[in-house]
């Protein structure tokens, strides 16, 4: 990935850092982007991750 | 009774129940020792001296009425600075909360409370649990007690180096990847991350939601237990809270573990990520205390280290985004360098890899729970000794992998005891692992171990020397 796509994803997460910080990202997002590109992809589409939605968890507490 | 900081909760909890010592007494000697000594060490980053006094009297009153309430009544503690205290300044050592002051205790802290325990201060932590160390941020970073030229790991370093160097007997940490059990290690203490969901993290400023533990560090197993006793339980207002029966944790230290099967993952230790030769040899002997007393070894298989790490940090930094976000694109020079680095990629994470990586944790945590079934317990080393405290790349938490990440994704109790020191002097340490919510036998098998070895009977010989 360019360092200008990368500004322009930082860009459309809102980011429009002073460029001081600049080096800081490339790098940090290279490291990033190396543990992501090691996660398996390709899955079956109802593997469901590890994250789901109690309801009653959710519930006003005293109710 | 010349060495009361050296107390452990649960002889002075007894001292304290039968009369013999007094709660204010107790805390007296604990702020002069903080006072004394702490400027080499930077563990404290707010003393509540006065409020500690207030509390250790009103809890004299009581048990001289009454008796105690619980193990911690009249016992002074702290907490790592992201526990919210009502009325007292919590900072996460962040120049983004130095003003801070939060309106509610944290779920913790009102549990503490209740107990009758007395407040001593909020103790140094890496920035929001997650940078560090750093010298750009709120306070200066702690101190290693055995040698303060020497870091006490992170992020609950300054937790790690209070109950070392004798400022108090307890206090409540955060793990999101090792951050209760790295500083125990470093500092040669005791310190449980418990199952995830048996201690609310409500009002701990949060770290990654998926993968924080509140739990607690001490010098022994058996103190843990009382501190467990304390704080663990269903909490409404966590949605991360499980409704589990809480047992009698200390009660559960029978001393009894022969029969027990203990796995050890030979495949990280082995090929994966081996241990520097000392740290191995530690290891070893302590797995042969465990022989001698009647247990049983077994080589276990587990996923790569490396897929942890990478299914962790990718949903980490993308949560850390998440919660920092509003700060990185307003004011982000109020941000530490190293945390700053280590969250600010989170924003380029696409919902779909955070997902994966979601995917990936559900895989880890199956095989992590299948292998834990066929044991009693895992054991390996925390971490290497504590090395010297000095600016670590920041880039380093995505490239070197951790003995206690995985634990963190599956959730398992993972305590971490001191085994042995190495001739630098420095603690060497012993990762014991549990099966979900089986807290319990994980505190045991630590009892029983510290029993069974010379380790707790040394201390840091900057209290020794300074108090001699």
């Amino acid at each position: 990935m360019t360092e200008d796509e990368i500004v322009l994803l930082a860009r459309q997460a809102g980011l429009n850092l002073p460029a001081e910080y600049l080096p800081e990202l490339l790098d940090a997002y290279a490291n990033v982007r190396r543990m992501i590109d090691r996660i398996p992809v390709g899955r079956p589409r109802g593997d469901e991750p590890a994250h789901i939605f109690v309801p009653g968890k959710f519930m006003p507490v005293g109710e | 009774m010349a060495d009361l900081p050296f107390l452990t909760i649960a002889e002075a909890s007894n001292l304290i129940a039968t009369r013999q010592l007094s709660p204010v007494e107790l805390t007296e000697a604990y702020l002069t020792r903080i006072e004394e000594l702490d400027h080499l060490l930077d563990s404290f980053v707010t003393l509540t001296a006065e409020r500690a006094r207030a509390e250790a009297k009103a809890a004299e009153a009581t048990i001289m009425t009454s008796g105690p309430v619980s193990r911690m009544h009249g016992i002074p503690y702290c907490l790592k600075d992201i526990y919210e205290t009502a009325g007292i300044r919590t900072t996460a050592m962040s120049k983004l909360l130095a003003d801070n002051i939060p309106a509610r205790d944290s779920y913790c802290q009102e549990k503490l409370v209740a107990a009758g325990g007395v407040l001593l201060g909020k103790n140094a932590t890496w920035e929001f649990a997650h940078g560090g160390p750093s010298w750009d941020v709120l306070f200066p970073p702690a101190r290693n007690p055995w040698n303060p030229a020497y870091s006490p790991a992170g992020s609950s370093s300054g937790s790690g180096a209070a109950i070392a160097a004798g400022f108090a007997p307890a206090t409540l940490g955060s793990d999101t990847g090792g951050s209760i059990r790295g500083p125990a290690a470093a500092c040669g203490i005791a310190g449980l991350k418990p199952t995830y969901g048996l201690v609310s993290r409500r009002g701990v400023i949060p770290n990654c939601f998926s993968h924080d533990h509140a739990g607690p560090l001490a010098w022994t197993c058996e103190d843990l237990a009382i501190l467990m006793q304390v704080i663990a339980g269903h909490d409404p207002e966590d949605p991360g809270s499980a409704k589990v029966a809480i047992p009698d944790y200390t009660a559960a230290l029978t001393g009894d573990i022969k029969g027990l099967v203990i796995g050890v993952p030979t495949t990280w230790l082995d090929d994966e990520d081996p241990p520097k030769p000392a740290t191995k040899a530690a290891f070893e002997a302590a797995l042969d205390v465990f022989r001698g007393l009647g247990c049983s070894i077994r080589p276990v298989k587990l996923p790569p280290l490396r897929q942890f790490d990478d299914a962790k940090k990718t949903i980490a930094v993308a949560e850390l985004f998440t919660i920092h976000g509003k700060d990185l694109r307003t004011r982000p020079e109020l941000f530490g360098a190293s945390l700053r680095y280590r969250i600010i990629a989170g924003g380029l994470v696409r919902a779909e890899e955070y997902l994966n990586a979601m995917r990936l944790r559900a895989d880890l945590a199956r095989a992590m729970q299948s292998v834990m079934e066929t044991i009693d317990v895992l054991m390996l080393p925390t971490a290497e000794p504590a090395g010297k405290l000095q600016p670590i790349p920041p880039s380093s938490l995505f490239t070197k992998s951790s003995f206690t990440t995985p634990f963190n994704v599956g959730g398992n109790p993972a305590l971490s005891v001191c085994s042995g020191f190495a001739e630098n002097g420095m603690p060497f340490s012993l990762q014991i692992v549990g099966g979900l919510f089986d807290d319990a036998t994980v505190l045991r098998v630590g009892d029983v171990y510290e029993k069974a070895t010379p380790w707790r009977q040394k201390r840091p010989a900057l209290a020794v020397a300074e108090t001699a």
